[in-house]
């Protein structure tokens, strides 16, 4: 093949273009190392804006960056504003490692707010121990993890079950079918949920796990036919959960004899699946959309303002949201001259505020978060309704499964 | 490439096919010297450890003709060779002596699997990342070369068997940390030298590896078995009436571009200091397809340049404000345009304008190309 000058000036113009395009960025240099530089904090807002968690991270990223507008237009932070760097680790975890780094290493970030799987926050985790930095994650997860770089302002195990799991036996029976994603969070979940059925007397009559992303359901729903359960126990996650209600529904089953427990169904997924294959099932979580409280009625409107009349909010994106108000107070105890990670993780210790879901607080043990757990049933609308509050905050026990470990200041500690 | 005669003439030709892929890594290895940041360092460890898994492909495919759709599963096992063994290292600190890896404590799992036992030695885990690919990928290709099975056929069967080992990966949580991977690992150490991943230890460890796998790949292509592949790729059917037992060959190629992957699993483990079912995905393999048509298949310089340009440009787009919402878009352009404009990709550009300087400089009328050994183009 010969190349005339005209094609190679074409073929090099289109090079020109491919290579001005990204390149001068590679060499701009973070000279200013201070945390609180020129009256601005810069933090990471790291959550996913393409990929296959998108859809739920970018309502995270949401509503981090309304509390982070909120703050600054209210006067910042004793003067300061906050400058959110955002990032999209395109829901892969070695994407999120490179970002994180980015933000911790590069952009001298004082805090990174993200992640909703747990494998993502995994794969950071190195970065902010490594370098002594703070991860803020909003999600419910499996616990057992003690961390002194991150603050976990979502539900534990003990948070969404020990509420729950004894008013399903109460008012459904004991008969449970454990149904879960296979990976870790399931598995835990149902390790704890165990643990009470036995308390209680309660039995499990199979326990299943599905692939992720699994859509296929029509053998365990012919199980679940045969073994009769009270109560399907459900922590499958993502697109599975719609699949799992739609044939649910198709297979004529019904919720007021046989309904659906679940850790992880919020106002998102039943969006997803239209509220008439949710409604009837019941989700367990610190906050939904139409908790009754000032503060929540504030978050929803603002939400709905700055993003649109037809988002909801859940329990991960207030989460997100108030997680960014207790940064906030935490740094403005802190002098700017003392602005680092470690000091905001010892300021957020013991910090509390009235978040959406009500007052919460973070332990100082563990910096997991003190929660109201909540016991909410589906709507054909697409809304859930709550019928049991609780009538007092629960305490993080990220170990509560494992009586002989528990999580100190000092790190993972067993006694015997 | 054409074959060499070993002739003064050849020796020259020789030495200027040697010249870019010397100054690609001279400028490597010069980097830490103009990139005083280690933050920056670490993430140019990453494009060059893709690097390396791109020139794996470019052997296989722009030179042996086969197309190897799942060339991240050799990376990915090499990759868990590696976190094995630095998980194992963490065993007396973080666990207590007779502790077991934290994710099998949680899968509960009483006693540390047969097959984990020998990644106590870490001498045992490189040898393993190298060979257990290798020997993964002549298994394969014992059995589709043997059955001559060509084409696109071989591109599905690669990719199915990724997928598969992928999907065993995730579903034997307790002894592979499934969907997490296998996360919080000890720090590398070889004779004493300790690879932090921010490190230039570890930067130089990357950049040594460049060299080597460019130098052991370029050799091949050279050598006479390499000149027979090559043969093969452009007339299967001729070579075998020559005598020559062509899937021997094939599965030589196939299993040495896979232990050349295996290499860069291993490294990448410790520049992202951790392993993940992701880096046997399907996207990453489809990634390193594009980088190495990008960069030029059939040049291994050119399918290194590829990744490390692809994907640091990746990372550049998608950090700057103006194209966060827009990177993906603006990426598949540039592929597109590449791909229309430059068939030979970025070495073939590369290529031409060397010898239109060539040309411009001789007397007009006299177009004939010197100095550079031009690759032929139609397969």
């Amino acid at each position: 093949m010969s190349i005339s000058r005209r094609t190679l000036l074409r073929n090099t113009a289109a090079l020109g273009a491919f290579a001005g395009a990204g390149l001068p960025h590679i060499w701009i240099k973070n000279a200013d190392l201070a945390y609180a530089a020129g009256g601005e904090i810069k933090v990471g807002v790291l959550f996913s804006l393409t990929g296959t968690t998108a859809i739920i991270e970018e309502s995270l990223n949401k509503a981090t960056l309304l509390a982070i507008e909120e703050i600054n237009a209210a006067g910042g932070i004793k003067g300061s504003k906050i400058v959110p760097i955002v990032e999209d680790p395109a829901s892969d975890p070695a994407t999120f490692s490179e970002k994180a780094r980015k933000l911790v290493v590069g952009d001298k970030c004082v805090s990174v707010f993200g992640s909703y799987t747990s494998a993502s926050r995994k794969a950071v985790l190195p970065v902010f121990e490594r370098q002594n930095n703070l991860y803020w994650y909003p999600t419910l997860y499996e616990g057992r993890e003690c961390s002194k770089n991150v603050i976990y302002t979502g539900a534990v195990p003990n948070q969404q079950q020990d509420e729950f799991v004894p008013w399903l036996v109460k008012k459904f029976g004991k008969k449970f079918y454990l149904i879960g994603s296979n990976y870790i969070y399931p598995k835990e979940e149902n390790n704890y949920c165990k643990k009470l059925l036995e308390k209680l007397g309660g039995e499990v009559v199979a326990e299943e796990y599905v692939p992720l992303g699994h859509s296929e359901f029509s053998s365990v729903i012919n199980k679940i036919r045969s073994t009769q359960p009270n109560v399907i126990f459900s922590t499958v996650v993502g697109d599975s959960v719609v699949a799992l209600h739609r044939q649910y529904k198709a297979a004529g089953l019904d919720p007021e004899k046989m309904p659906m427990a679940s850790l992880t169904t919020s106002e998102n997924e039943v969006a997803a699946m239209g509220g008439e294959a949710a409604a009837g099932h019941f989700t367990s979580a610190p906050y939904f959309m139409v908790h009754k409280s000032p503060e929540n009625e504030k978050f929803v409107e603002a939400y709905k303002k700055r993003w649109g009349a037809d988002k909801v909010t859940h329990f991960v994106s207030e989460a997100c949201y108030f997680q960014t108000y207790l940064f906030k107070q935490a740094v403005e105890k802190l002098a700017t001259s003392d602005l680092t990670p470690p000091n905001i993780r010892d300021a957020v210790k013991g910090e509390a505020m009235i978040a959406p879901q009500g007052k919460v607080q973070i332990e100082p043990e563990n910096l997991h978060t003190w929660l109201w757990p909540k016991i909410a049933q589906a709507k054909s609308n697409g809304q859930f309704e709550i019928l049991v509050e609780a009538k007092e905050w629960l305490k993080p026990v990220p170990y509560a499964a494992y009586p002989g470990q528990s999580c100190t200041e000092k790190g993972l500690v067993e006694k015997s | 490439m054409p074959p060499n005669v070993p002739s003064s003439s050849g020796l020259q030709r020789l030495i200027a096919q040697l010249a870019p892929l010397l100054i690609v890594c001279a400028v490597v290895f010069a980097l830490p010297v103009l990139l005083n940041n280690d933050f920056l360092l670490n993430k140019v460890a990453r494009y060059l450890v893709l690097g390396i898994l791109t020139i794996s492909l470019g052997l296989s495919w722009g030179f042996g003709g086969i197309l190897n759709l799942g060339q991240a599963m050799s990376f990915g096992l090499g990759s868990y060779a590696m976190a094995m063994a630095l998980k194992l290292k963490t065993v007396p600190v973080h666990t207590g002596a007779s502790g077991l890896p934290d994710f099998m404590v949680w899968n509960n799992v009483a006693h540390l699997p047969w097959f984990w036992e020998p990644f106590r030695s870490l001498s045992f885990a490189i040898a393993a990342g190298l060979i257990v690919p290798a020997l993964v990928a002549a298994a394969l290709g014992w059995f589709m070369f043997r059955g001559r099975v060509t084409g696109v056929y071989v591109s599905i069967i690669t990719l199915a068997t990724m997928v598969v080992i992928n999907l065993v990966i995730i579903d034997q949580q307790s002894y592979t940390g499934g969907f997490n991977g296998i996360t919080d690992l000890a720090q590398l150490e070889i004779f004493g030298v300790a690879f932090d991943a921010y490190g230039r230890a570890t930067y130089y460890l990357v950049a040594g590896c460049v060299l080597l796998s460019l130098l052991v790949a370029f050799a091949f292509t050279k050598s006479k078995a390499g000149l027979i592949v090559q043969a093969i790729r452009d007339h299967e059917s001729r070579v075998r009436y020559f005598g020559y037992d062509v899937a021997l060959y094939q599965i030589f190629v196939f299993a040495l571009s896979a232990a050349i992957a295996g290499l860069a699993g291993m490294l990448y483990t410790v520049v992202m200091e951790f392993a993940s079912p992701t880096f046997l995905g399907v996207q990453l393999s489809l990634s390193v397809v594009v980088w190495c048509a990008v960069g030029g298949r059939q040049s291994l310089v050119g399918a290194f340049l590829g990744a490390v340009l692809v994907a640091g440009m990746q990372g550049a787009l998608s950090e700057s404000a103006a194209f966060l919402e827009t990177w993906t878009l603006v990426m598949g352009a540039l592929f597109v345009l590449v791909v229309l404009f430059l068939p030979k990709g970025l070495a073939g550009l590369a290529q031409a304008a060397l010898r239109w300087i060539v040309q411009r400089r001789q007397a007009p009328g006299r177009g004939v190309a010197q100095g550079v050994g031009q690759t032929e183009g139609s397969t």
